[in-house]
This record gives C-alpha cells, sequence and structure tokens, in this order.
C-alpha cells in the first residue's frame, strides 16, 4: 500500500467522523431547545398544578378547581362552545371544500383568496369585526332597527367559525383532490347518478378527513383565547377562565390545574387526528389523474350560491374592521380620517415594530433548527429517529394558553438562570417558534421525504462531507420548503396572542395585546386601525414569500438557457 | 354493423385530437385500437364511452343514436389503465357495484360476483380492499367489475400497460379467451403492437387523430397501407421505387399506377430468402440469434436490409449471399410524408 492511499483511508476515516459528530450535533442542538423550551416548562406546570399552598405535592387544587362552580361552567361552555363550532365549521368547511373541487363555476379564486384571510389577521380581529357589524352601534343592527345581543355564545360561535373555516377547508379540500377521476368514470360507465356516485365514492373517501377536520376545529375553538376575550361577553370559557386566574386573581396553582385541564381533551383529539391522518396517508397512490368538474345546473347553482355567501360573509367581517378603522366616529360620523392611526395608548407603535422583529427572529431562527434537526435525522438510525420525531411533533397538542402559563411559572421564577430571558422579546420569539414547532417541522420533512436518496449518495461518493452535501445539494432542493416554513413562522407570531399574552409586561407588548388593550380600554376605532396595520404587513409578506417561492422555481430553468 | 363510429371530430380548443374518425365493431368482435402516444386512442374511447362530447359526427350502437344518452345509460364496461377500483370498497363490493345500482336482490349479487371471482381465478381476495392487491390482480377485478352487468360494449384502454411482462402476457391471453366465451364486442387500446397482433379480430391502426388503416392482422402486418402503418406493425424493409425499377423490375408487377415518390415497396424480413452466392449483391455484415429464428443484417444494393429466416445462424458476417423476393410479396404502400401535387 502506498503512502497516498493510507493517507486517503485515514482521511475517509475521519470524514466517516466528522460527519457522524456534526450530525448528532444537528439533532441535539434543536433537541436541548425542544428540552429546555417545551418539555422543561410543560413538566413545570404539571407540577405545579399538584404543588398545594403549603408547597407540599397533592390533588388537593385538583379537587378545588373541581368543586368550584366557575370551572364546571367554563368547561361546559368550553364543550359546548367547541361542539357548535366543529358542527357549523365542518359542514360549512365541507360546503366550500366541495364547491372549490367538485363542482364548476366561476371566481373560485376569489373563494379561494378571502377564506384564508382569517389566518392572516389575529384571531380577535373576527370577534371586532362582528362588533362593528352586529354590536349595539354595529352596521346591521341600525340598519334593521333592533339590538341583537352579539356578546355572549352566538357571537362567540360566529367568529370561532368563521377563524376555524379555512383549516376545515383545507383539510377536506386535501382529501378531495386526491379523489381519482378514474374512480368517479368508472362509476359513470357502470351506472351510477352523481347522486348515487357522490354517497358511494365521495363520503366514504372523505370519511376521515371530515373527522380529521372536526378534531381540528374542535382543539381551535376549545383553545382560542383571542375571539373569547372580545366577544364572549359573561360566556366564560376554559381559556378565559385561565386568564382570569392568573392574570386576574395571581392563582398561578389553579391556572395550572385548569391549563392541565385543557390539555385533556386536546391531547387526545390530536392522538386520534394523527393516527387517522396515518391511515389517510397510506392509502394514496401519487398518480392520481385530477378530476376536472363539468357544469351540472342543479348542483353547481346553489353550491356556488352557499360559497359565495360564505366568502362574503368572513369579506364583511374583515372588511368592515379595515372600514371602521378609517371612519371618523363609528356609526354615527361616516366621514373618512385617518386619525384613529395616531394610537393613544402608551407605546403607540412600539409594539408593532417589536413584534416584527421578534417574528422576524422567531421565523429565521425557528427555520435554521428545524432544518439542521431535519438534516440530522437523515442520518440517525431508526429508533432515536423516531423517538426525536414524536417530540417534535408534539407542541401542537399543547394549547398556546397552556404554553405561555407553562412559560411564565418556568421563566418566572429565580430559582434558575432561565430566568433572565423573562420579560426579553427573546423569550417571545422563543414561545411562537415552539407554539408553531409541529407544523414546521412536519413541513420542512415533508421537503426532506421528498428529496432522492440517491442525490445525496451521489454527493457523498464524490466525497462531500455532511456539510457540504447540506449546503450545496439538500438546501437548494428543500428551499422553497423552508421558504414556506419561514413565513408561516413569520405570520403565526405576527398575529398569536393566545401563547403571548401571559409573557407580555408594561414596557413589552406584541401587537395582538395591544389591540386587546385597546379594546379593553374602549378605543375600538384605534383597535381596527392597529388591526389594519398588522393584517397589511402579514399580507405583504404573503405576497413576498409567493413571490420568493415563484422566483425559486423558475429561476433554475431560465439561468440553465443564458 | 354493431358498433359504428360516424365521421366524428373531437378538438380541444385549436388542435384536433379526432379528425373526421369512422370505425365499426361486429357483434362478438375483438378490436384494437392502434397507435403512437398522443394520437387520439383515448380519445376515441372517451367518445364511445360517453365520457367526454363529441363536436361533430355520431356514435351509434346498431341504429340507436347515442349521443344525447349519458354514460350511466349506455350499458357499456371499461377497464382504465389502472387506479380505477373504488378504494373504499372491498373487491366484492367493486365487482358487484354496476348489479347493485341496478338494484338486484342481494343474493343474486352474490353469486354473480363469486361467479366472476372463479372466472378471473381470484375468489380467495373477495373481501380485500383494491390498495392490498397486486397491479395485476387490481386490473383482473377492474375486468370482472365491467363485465358483471354484461356490458353491450366492452371498452379497454392499455388495460395491460401498467404491468410487467409475465403478468401481462398471461393475462392478454385471457382476456382473449374470456372475449370469446361471452361474446362480448370489445374495443381495446393500445400502442404495443404485438398484443395488437395476438388479440384482435379487428385493428384500426391511428396516428395525429385520423385512422390510417383497419383490417385484420394479417392485412396490417402483411398489406400495410402506408409506411407509417408498416413502420408501426414491426419490422420492414421500405425501398424506394426507383432504386426497386433498378434492381428488381420483376417487383413492379403490383405496383399502383403513380408517381415514383409516393409508393415504396414493403417487404417483410422473413419473406426475403438468402442463399450463400458468391457472386451475390448482398453481403451479410451481421448476425441476431432471437431463438427459433435468425436475424440477419445485411449491405445491399437497396441499402442495409433485414432478413429473418428459421432456424440457426448458418451465414457468417461478410459472406456474400444472393436475394430472393417474390412480387406477391412486396407490398406497395403509400408514402406519408408525400404531397400529392395540385
Ligand atoms: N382534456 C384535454 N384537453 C386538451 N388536450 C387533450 C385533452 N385530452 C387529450 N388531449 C390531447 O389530445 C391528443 C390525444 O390524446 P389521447 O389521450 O387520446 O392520446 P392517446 O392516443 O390515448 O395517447 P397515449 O397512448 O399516450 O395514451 C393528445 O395530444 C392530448 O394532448
Ligand atoms: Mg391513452
Amino acid at each position: 500500500m502506498t503512502a497516498a492511499s493510507t493517507n486517503a483511508t485515514a482521511k475517509r476515516g475521519m470524514r466517516l467522523d466528522s460527519d457522524k459528530v456534526l450530525a448528532a450535533a444537528c439533532v441535539a442542538i434543536p433537541l436541548i431547545g425542544l428540552t429546555l423550551f417545551f418539555l422543561y416548562p410543560m413538566a413545570t406546570v404539571f407540577l405545579r398544578s399538584i404543588t398545594t399552598a403549603d408547597g407540599s405535592y397533592g390533588f388537593a387544587n385538583y379537587t378545588e378547581v373541581l368543586a368550584s362552580k366557575g370551572f364546571w361552567r367554563a368547561t361546559q361552555n368550553s364543550m359546548a362552545m367547541g361542539v357548535a363550532t366543529t358542527i357549523v365549521s365542518v359542514f360549512l368547511g365541507f360546503i366550500i371544500a366541495h364547491g372549490l373541487h367538485r363542482c364548476a363555476f366561476r371566481g373560485k379564486w376569489m373563494i379561494r383568496g378571502v377564506i384564508v384571510l382569517p389566518l392572516l389577521a389575529p384571531s380577535l380581529v373576527q370577534a371586532l369585526g362582528l362588533i362593528f357589524l352586529l354590536g349595539r352601534n354595529g352596521l346591521v343592527s341600525r340598519a334593521i332597527g333592533t339590538e341583537v345581543d352579539i356578546y355572549g355564545f352566538w357571537g362567540l360561535l360566529i367568529a370561532n367559525t368563521l377563524y376555524a373555516l379555512p383549516q376545515a377547508v383545507m383539510i377536506i379540500g386535501a382529501s378531495l383532490v386526491l379523489l381519482d377521476a378514474r374512480t368517479y368514470e368508472a362509476a359513470e360507465v357502470m351506472g351510477a347518478k352523481p347522486s348515487r356516485q357522490f354517497r358511494d365514492l365521495t363520503l366514504p373517501a372523505i370519511f376521515f378527513a371530515l373527522l380529521n377536520s372536526a378534531f381540528v376545529v374542535f382543539i381551535i375553538t376549545i383553545t382560542d383565547f383571542g375571539n373569547a376575550a372580545v366577544i364572549g361577553g359573561d360566556y366564560s370559557v376554559l381559556a378565559t377562565e385561565i386568564y382570569t386566574q392568573v392574570i386576574g386573581l395571581r392563582n398561578f396553582n389553579m391556572g395550572a390545574v385548569v391549563g392541565i385541564m385543557l390539555l385533556l381533551p386536546t391531547v387526545i383529539s390530536y392522538v386520534i387526528e394523527r393516527q387517522s391522518m396515518k391511515r389517510q396517508q397510506g392509502r394514496h397512490a401519487t398518480n392520481v389523474q385530477r378530476f376536472v368538474p363539468s357544469f351540472y345546473a342543479k348542483r353547481d347553482i346553489p353550491m356556488a350560491a352557499a360559497c359565495f355567501a360564505v366568502v362574503a360573509m368572513i369579506l364583511a367581517v374583515i372588511g368592515v374592521v379595515i372600514y371602521a378603522s378609517f371612519v371618523k366616529l363609528w356609526p354615527y360620523n361616516q366621514s373618512l380620517t385617518f386619525k384613529h392611526f395616531d394610537i393613544t395608548l402608551a407605546g403607540g407603535y412600539d409594539s408593532l415594530w417589536i413584534t416584527i422583529a421578534i417574528s422576524l427572529g422567531a421565523a429565521a431562527g425557528g427555520t435554521f433548527l428545524i432544518f439542521l434537526m431535519a438534516l440530522g435525522l437523515r442520518r440517525l438510525s431508526g429508533g432515536i429517529s423516531q423517538m426525536v420525531q414524536v417530540l417534535a411533533a408534539m407542541p401542537a397538542a399543547v394549547p398556546g394558553i397552556v404554553l405561555g402559563l407553562a412559560y411564565i411559572l418556568t421563566f418566572n421564577s429565580t430559582s434558575t438562570p432561565l430566568y433572565l430571558l423573562y420579560g426579553t422579546a427573546a423569550l417571545i420569539g422563543i414561545i411562537n417558534f415552539y407554539h408553531y414547532h409541529t407544523q414546521a417541522f412536519l413541513t420542512v420533512m415533508t421537503g426532506f421525504r421528498q428529496f432522492p436518496m440517491a442525490l445525496e449518495e451521489a454527493a457523498t461518493t464524490l466525497g462531500a462531507g455532511l456539510g457540504r452535501t447540506a449546503v450545496n445539494v439538500i438546501a437548494p432542493f428543500v428551499a422553497p420548503m423552508l421558504v414556506a416554513v419561514f413565513f408561516f413562522l413569520f405570520m403565526r407570531s405576527m398575529v398569536t396572542l393566545s401563547a403571548v399574552v401571559f409573557l407580555t409586561t408594561a414596557k413589552l407588548d406584541v401587537a395582538a395585546v395591544t389591540i386587546m388593550r385597546l379594546d379593553d380600554a374602549g378605543l375600538t376605532s384605534q383597535a381596527a386601525a392597529f388591526s389594519t396595520c398588522v393584517m397589511a404587513v402579514v399580507c405583504l409578506a404573503l405576497g413576498g414569500m409567493k413571490l420568493a417561492i415563484i422566483l425559486m422555481t423558475w429561476a433554475p430553468q431560465t439561468s440553465k438557457e443564458g | 354493423m354493431y358498433l359504428t363510429v360516424k365521421n366524428v371530430t373531437k378538438r380541444y380548443g385549436t388542435f384536433t385530437a379526432l379528425d373526421d374518425v369512422s370505425i365499426s365493431i361486429e357483434q362478438g368482435e375483438f378490436v384494437c385500437l392502434l397507435g403512437p402516444s398522443g394520437c387520439g386512442k383515448t380519445t376515441l374511447l372517451r367518445l364511445i364511452a360517453g365520457l367526454t362530447d363529441i363536436d361533430e359526427g355520431q356514435v351509434l350502437l346498431e341504429d340507436e343514436v347515442l349521443s344525447d344518452v349519458p354514460a350511466r345509460n349506455r350499458g357499456f364496461g371499461i377497464v382504465f389503465q389502472s387506479y380505477s377500483l373504488f378504494p373504499s370498497m372491498t373487491v366484492a363490493e367493486n365487482i358487484g357495484y354496476g348489479l347493485k345500482i341496478r338494484n338486484v336482490p342481494a343474493a343474486q349479487i352474490n353469486a354473480r360476483v363469486a361467479e366472476l371471482l372463479e372466472i378471473v381465478k381470484l375468489p380467495h381476495l373477495a373481501n380485500k380492499f383494491p390498495g392490498q392487491l397486486s397491479g395485476g390482480q387490481q386490473q383482473r377485478i377492474a375486468l370482472a367489475r365491467a363485465i358483471a352487468v354484461d356490458p353491450r360494449v366492452l371498452l379497454l384502454d392499455e388495460p395491460l400497460s401498467a404491468l410487467d411482462a409475465k403478468v401481462r402476457s398471461s393475462l392478454r391471453d385471457e382476456i382473449r379467451q374470456l372475449q370469446r366465451t361471452l361474446q362480448i364486442p370489445t374495443l381495446m387500446v393500445t400502442h404495443d403492437q404485438e398484443e395488437a397482433l395476438a388479440l384482435a379480430d379487428k385493428i384500426i391502426c391511428m396516428n395525429h387523430g385520423v385512422v390510417v388503416q383497419a383490417g385484420t392482422p394479417e392485412d396490417l402486418y402483411y398489406r400495410p397501407a402506408t409506411r407509417f402503418v408498416a413502420d408501426f406493425m414491426g419490422v420492414s424493409n421500405l425501398i424506394p421505387t426507383e432504386m426497386v425499377r433498378r434492381e428488381m423490375p420483376a417487383l413492379l408487377s403490383q405496383r399502383p399506377d403513380a408517381p415514383d415518390a409516393q409508393f415504396d415497396a414493403c417487404i417483410r424480413p422473413e419473406k426475403i430468402q438468402i442463399n450463400a452466392d458468391p457472386r451475390g449483391s448482398a453481403t451479410i455484415r451481421s448476425a441476431g440469434f432471437l431463438g427459433n429464428l435468425t436475424r440477419y443484417k445485411l449491405d445491399s444494393v437497396f441499402g442495409e436490409m433485414m432478413v429473418e429466416v428459421h432456424g440457426p445462424q448458418r451465414l457468417t458476417e461478410g459472406q456474400k449471399v444472393s436475394l430472393q423476393i417474390s412480387p406477391s410479396d412486396c407490398t406497395w404502400v403509400v408514402n406519408d410524408s408525400y404531397e400529392v401535387p395540385q
């Protein structure tokens, strides 16, 4: 053996080692993050829930909470609200998804565009809009001359439905897209009428999607805080109950108990949802022939009418907020003005700028960490990788308000150096990232799964180490996915309220909380103006993302020609 | 005439997918629709099934005009290339679905399903779901499902092309046998000429949205009408007229009276006899062993030629040979690229 080849062998051995170390580090760093900022706070909130007033452990808090009338009423209300919203949202979501994918009519782009609007605004915007429309001084109330009492069950039901509807439409729509046109043609040739095809083919195929969307909507509803805080009125739900216990009564242990109670249904729903997702995925081949509906008046005219009615409602609720932010004196003087954009609350627009900074940080840091994690997972053995994936997918089961509570219990305690983070913008960025960790993680993993192993192996055979492969080969391939995740994290951080509501201080506010405070202070028009600004930022970001993705998918082709 | 397609035209925007197409299928006949990818085979099949609207022309079943009959009332059976079983129904439910729609009593459906499962040799799969079956099994079930209702016409769109070679040839034979026993008029789309030759009573060869030639497999193979058909139906030697006139004028006896460039001679490789002859005009360039026959490539006065001879290789590379072609084995085919002068 010559000296040169010995040298090469030695080098290869080292390369292998350094790759392993790098892969381990890729997983270890995000894993430490998950432990510190997810597992540890969740353990803390659980411990606090079983810490009694005298400092010993026991279930006294639970018996106390279970004995309190307020808790039972909030639970009952939450469940009633959850069930009602689920029924309405899944029904409407099905109509819209079916209209989009299985019916033929014009203007679908409008439905697609409007249906996602509620996701681009803080959840309390729906509530604000409803108040502008149906509240005491609402447009509709004044037009028909009777006073509707919008605060309470019905208002909250409508607001929650509008908020949950996009998710329902997306989940049901995704399953409708997967139905192969050929099975319908086969049924047609065999003599099945459209109604029969619907019953025998469509319904069984989307059953799991309906179930799945029901769970998702249910979780969103019982954990949402913004709508309940603004339009719930006396109708207390678990999310507002936690807020009252912690912020109003400074009763942290009781808050922790309610938080753990709220965790139960969401964890159960989440587990069932994941299971049904797995079944759904296993069943489908990739080679799907898209169904192209042709016009059928009896079906399409009523469906189009229903879809546009719902869309009009969403547009009205969000549009009225934007409109109201320009109106001089709602509802008496409808002349237009910019004066509400002059925020009088202490701090003014500071919170908007800080929120943008926090969101950019959460998005950049989060995307990077998740990329590292997905990269490392590719090189890890099955067992460990499985465990990490389960852990990474867990945060979605935790309601934002519970995570927020867990953070304040963890980081507001001087017993660990983590206390240094308390009251900083960094912590808000961190909680936003871990709050939406699951969705971001799953998106990137999907991208990685599509990346052909052969390409990676080719790079390795050519002598590229993990680091080089990641930068030169993998990153460009998953780039569109990373951009999507970046903007997802950015947009959610811009509008989320429930997770951060506990972490803001007199000196540090975020946009959604400012809107809530403005509304609380009776400055409804300024709340609307502030909401308009937030929506504008988010829409710009969305436009930026679309542009970035278009440029990315388009650039390689043009550069090849040049 | 059982099923007739009369002067049918179909356009997608400015693109004409079918241009004045007329075909017919007799009672009990097995017809193959053959042509290269994108020539409009699937489009024609879908028009007959009623799954796509016709722009011009009509489809007739005996004397009934089908244009206004929706697909579901035509009483046809269809099998697609793949993925057309209902994923949420078991195999038995899939097969019985057409009968269920026709409100046949459950007991009768069960009996029929059992019978069909026997016919396609998969009785043990009755309660499985499509996702649990192999490609070949899925296509057998799709076939059983299509014939369960005693269809008036059976339409098959490349039912075998997604399968591997072995499964394909066994299923091919089964389809043929089944069709013979049941006597269902059948139209099968394929782009595999061997499949068409093996199965069909009649082959309809299409190109660029028009029917180029229709006839028995022998017709299309030995008497192709155009260069395109000759090429598509297997290996052939295509020789320009002036070369034939110069080297083997005897072959011109069957030639239609037309300009030189309009017709070329077409001679199948197995119709040429070669004999070792030191003074021969052709030289063996290479030989390939194809099992029961040997294929020689020759350099000849006609340029490169292909000859097939039964039995093992007898001639060696570089050997001189003489060619013998009988005028009856020389077919004159239209040169597709030739444009008739105005
Ligand atoms: N819905 C459609 N819209 C526009 N063009 C179409 C449509 N369907 C088919 N075509 C075009 O019509 C032509 C014929 O298509 P068809 O599917 O009939 O081909 P084919 O002969 O079945 O080909 P293959 O062997 O690849 O299946 C193709 O050029 C195709 O692009
Ligand atoms: Mg086809």
